[in-house]
């Protein structure tokens, strides 16, 4: 039965609005009276109903086009209220013809009810609209709120703008207290004389806050209200206007110091920054060092002109430009060489001249007279590397230095990379490296002979560089040097890790070790020193070490405790003789950071080992190492 | 005889006696609306947190309506201005409905009132749900919004029963007073029927849920001050 009635409620609705979509002269209030054309005769219709209170309501009728029957009484407003499916049209209880109103009192408004309005002439004309039926909360309009006021708040501190607080009260006409209706309000204000209103958000509550408002200008405030949820706004209310002039006069001329003061201070800022621009540069950006490799022109050291560099580096053409020849011509090759006057007159007995060797131990003559030096002579070279790390104290044994370098000349191997790798290391302060001074006396002919440049084979954690074999003079004095390491080792007493070793070690072959004893870079150092006990000659060796022999022949006074980190090779004379390649390739690097590498071609020394201790080594295999060989040699 | 009598009372008296502990234990700890834990609270709280509930659930089923008013109501169809009047469920229940008969009922009147549309909205809020699932395209805010409103529908009125208990010192009156089962779906309900239906469903519940607003709030009015609200 319900469905039924609802479906032909459903068609009933369906088809009366199918009917107003073909009649185009609506008298609906309800719906937009701009789509209405004007060239077909209006018939009456009402042209609003609004309740204010929710209690009461009233509408207004207009004839239309129909003039005749705009005099009073001849249309009559019925309604219909359906509370029941048996209601019945009734009159309007209350006219107001003069208005061409029908007003609904309390008795007669009921809320959620819909009403029909319906107009009718004295001939029962009737003119209805479907769309004129509502529901009274629908067509609430509210009443604008009163007491619209306003206070200040604050003024900002720079006095240009401020903001205030408007407050209000509900229209009395609607119950709010009661709560009979929930309203929002929407405040709006625009300066005096624009034309578009600023609408702020809608607010429950009776205040709203305005901010930003412009001192000196004049501002108009309005305000209207609808009930929540709903969507009919009532009327606005009554402007009131709103302006707050500067209440201080002071206040302008006070921003302009500020301004004025501001942008001085700003502008002194500046000239100051440029007068000063220099030091502030230097502050800030402070000057980098510059790459720089001694003897090499820094030009080089830039970007793309490696091919150069490493010509140079390689020592070809004869080896560093003419300036940096220059350079050691006069200038031992490291600057912190400092040779006692003594010695130096022994090693004038082996001088050699054209030996870089000497010249750069100071053994030579033109080159003692540059002992001594600090740092000043050894930045003879034009060489602003600001870079660089302070000069030594000159006073320190520079013995330890002279035995380092001695160390670096076997071979004629200008490997200047390797020069330049002992170089670097040279500088750290040895006092170990005074016996290498006297080794020189016994057996500097080896190097002294020698070239200044020889390749650094391996290096040592304790320090040592081990260097490629030399040339066969240094070999042969180097055997010599040999006998009197055997001299020295008795000597030595603590520090006896290397020497310990070489006695216990077996070597397969020797490697050219350069320990500066307790020098800077000196690790703990497991005496990798592989050192070949004279006696023990194994075949297959091509290195040599350099022993650091503990003077007999001289006075020990430079001599210290530490043992030769100097290795003597010892056995197969024939090594010695055979020529020495300067080159070798670097096999690999172990885990060390020793370059391990192939030994020349024509010669059979192994390649020159890390100083592992080795315990028991095999027999070493004339040529390369062996993957295998090499697992066994590390520890 | 009497002995017998006197061992059943004992009986049953023994049987019932959680029963007498709970039913002295007050109501409204148990049955208190959106709190889980057993706390009691005053009766103007109570009455507070009910006409918040009424207004939330007024402007959520306000927004619903008109949310699916755009989406599925030809422009033509829109009734929202009219006559919802029929169509709605709830137009046989004797409720008052304009202020000057509200203001002449009782407090217990109004609450009743709003009991009974309370109650008599539940069932087509579920039906409501079941059928805004069947279409294709209604978007997930509507489906929430229409499971909200359902959900904070009940706890409304388990608040109205505590309230009722409170004030009127009464029982619940538990038979609601529509037809039920109003809504048997039919096989495959043509599309503008069944949208038809729905809106009518929506608006007639944004009605009837001001119309419980608004006795709720007058109500209050009239507890707390009973000259003013006349």
């Amino acid at each position: 039965m319900a469905i039924l009635s609802s479906s032909s409620n459903l068609l009933l609705v369906l088809l009366i609005s199918s009917l107003d979509w073909l009649s185009t002269p609506g008298s609906a209030f309800l719906m937009d009276w701009e789509h209405v054309t004007s060239s077909a005769p209006l018939e009456p219709h009402f042209t609003e109903c609004v309740s204010r209170d929710q209690e009461t309501f009233r509408c207004w009728w207009s004839p239309g086009s129909f003039h005749n029957l705009s005099s009073p009484g001849a249309v009559r407003v019925f309604y219909l209220k359906k509370e029941s499916p048996t209601s019945e049209w009734k009159e309007c209880p209350e006219y107001d013809h003069s208005k061409r109103e029908c007003f609904f009192d309390v008795n007669h408004t009921s809320v959620w009810i819909p009403y029909c309005m319906q107009l009718r002439t004295q001939n029962n004309i009737t003119f209805f609209n479907d769309d004129d039926c509502f529901t009274v909360e629908h067509i609430v309009r509210p009443d604008p709120p009163v007491s619209l006021n306003w206070t200040l708040l604050n003024i900002s501190p720079s006095g240009l703008s401020y903001d205030i607080m408007v407050n209000w009260e509900p229209p009395p006409s609607a119950d709010v207290g009661v709560g009979w209706m929930r309203l929002v309000y929407e405040v709006q204000y625009r300066e005096r004389n624009a034309t578009n209103w600023e609408a702020l958000e809608m607010e429950r509550h009776t205040q709203q806050t305005i901010y930003g408002l412009h001192i000196g200008k004049e501002y108009e405030v309005h305000i209207r209200c609808r009930m929540q949820a709903f969507t009919k706004f009532g009327e606005f209310s009554d402007s009131i206007f709103i302006q707050v002039m500067s209440s201080k006069e002071t206040t302008f001329p006070l921003t302009l110091i500020l301004v004025f003061g501001t942008m001085g201070i700003l502008i002194l800022i500046m000239l100051v920054a440029v007068s000063q621009q220099r030091r502030f540069i230097m502050i800030l950006l402070p000057p980098v060092p510059a790459p720089k490799i001694k003897g090499i022109d820094p030009e080089l050291l830039k970007k793309g002109k490696l091919d150069e560099l490493n010509f140079i580096l390689s020592g070809g053409m004869g080896g560093m430009p003419t300036y940096a020849s220059d350079f050691y011509q006069d200038e031992p090759w490291v600057e912190f060489i400092e040779v006692d006057a003594e010695d130096a007159d022994a090693r004038e007995k082996e001088d050699n001249q054209g030996s870089d060797t000497q010249r750069l131990l100071g053994l030579s003559q033109p080159v003692s007279h540059h002992m001594n030096i600090g740092c000043s002579n050894a930045i003879s070279f034009p060489d602003e590397d600001s870079g660089r790390a302070s000069c030594y104290d000159p006073d320190l044994p520079d013995q330890d230095t002279l035995m380092l370098m001695a160390t670096l000349l076997p071979g004629q191997a200008e490997d200047g990379e390797a020069s330049l790798d002992v170089a670097e290391r040279a500088p750290t302060p040895e006092r170990s490296e005074r016996p290498l001074v006297q080794t020189q006396t016994a057996g500097p002919q080896t190097w002294v002979n020698t070239d200044f440049y020889a390749q650094v084979s391996n290096v040592m954690p304790s320090g040592g560089v081990v260097l490629s074999p030399g040339q066969q003079l240094r070999i042969q004095e180097s055997t010599s040097a040999t006998e009197e390491e055997t001299k020295k080792k008795g000597k030595e007493g603590e520090d006896s890790k290397e020497t310990v070793e070489k006695k216990q070690k077996e070597l397969q072959f020797q490697l050219l070790v350069v320990d500066p004893e307790g020098s800077g870079y000196t690790t703990e150092s497991n005496a990798r020193q592989i050192s070949t006990p004279p006696s023990s000659p194994m075949p297959g060796e091509g290195y040599q070490t350099i022993h650091p022999q503990p003077m007999e022949t001289k006075p020990a006074a430079t001599v210290e405790d530490n043992q030769s980190p100097y290795i003597l090779p010892d056995s197969p004379q024939s090594q010695f003789f055979a020529p020495v390649a300067d080159y070798t390739v670097v096999q690999e690097v172990d885990s060390q950071h020793s370059l391990l590498l192939n030994p020349p071609p024509h010669q059979s020394p192994p390649p020159c080992l890390p100083q592992h201790p080795l315990k028991a080594l095999p027999a070493m295999p004339v040529g390369y190492i062996t993957p295998d060989l090499l697992g066994k040699l590390s520890p | 005889m009497n002995t017998m009598t006197v061992k059943q009372q004992v009986v049953w008296a023994a049987l019932l006696w959680p029963y007498l502990l709970t039913m002295s234990v007050p109501l409204d700890c148990r049955e208190e609306q959106g709190s889980s834990s057993c706390i009691s609270i005053s009766q103007e709280k109570l009455l507070d947190r009910v006409i918040q509930h009424a207004e939330l659930i007024y402007r959520v089923s306000e927004e619903s309506c008109s949310m699916f008013e755009e989406m599925f109501v030809p422009f033509p169809l829109r009734l929202q201005r009219n006559q919802a009047g029929y169509a709605c469920i709830t137009k046989a229940l004797p409720i008052p409905s304009s202020k000057s008969e509200i203001q002449q009922i009782s407090d217990k009147w109004l609450l009743h009132s709003v009991l009974m549309l309370v109650q008599s909205w539940i069932e087509p809020l579920v039906y409501l749900q079941t059928t805004l699932d069947r279409y294709d395209d209604a978007p997930d805010m509507l489906l929430n919004k229409t499971k909200w409103v359902y959900e904070k529908l009940i706890s409304l009125e388990q608040g109205v029963v505590v309230l009722i208990k409170k004030m009127l010192d009464e029982g619940t009156l538990t038979a609601p007073y529509m037809e039920q089962g109003i809504f048997q779906e039919d096989a495959q309900p043509e599309m503008l029927e069944s949208v038809m239906r729905d809106y009518t469903l929506l608006s007639c519940f944004k009605k009837d849920a001001h119309k419980m607003e608004s006795f709720l709030k007058l109500l209050k009015c009239r507890q707390t001050d009973k000259y003013n609200c006349a």
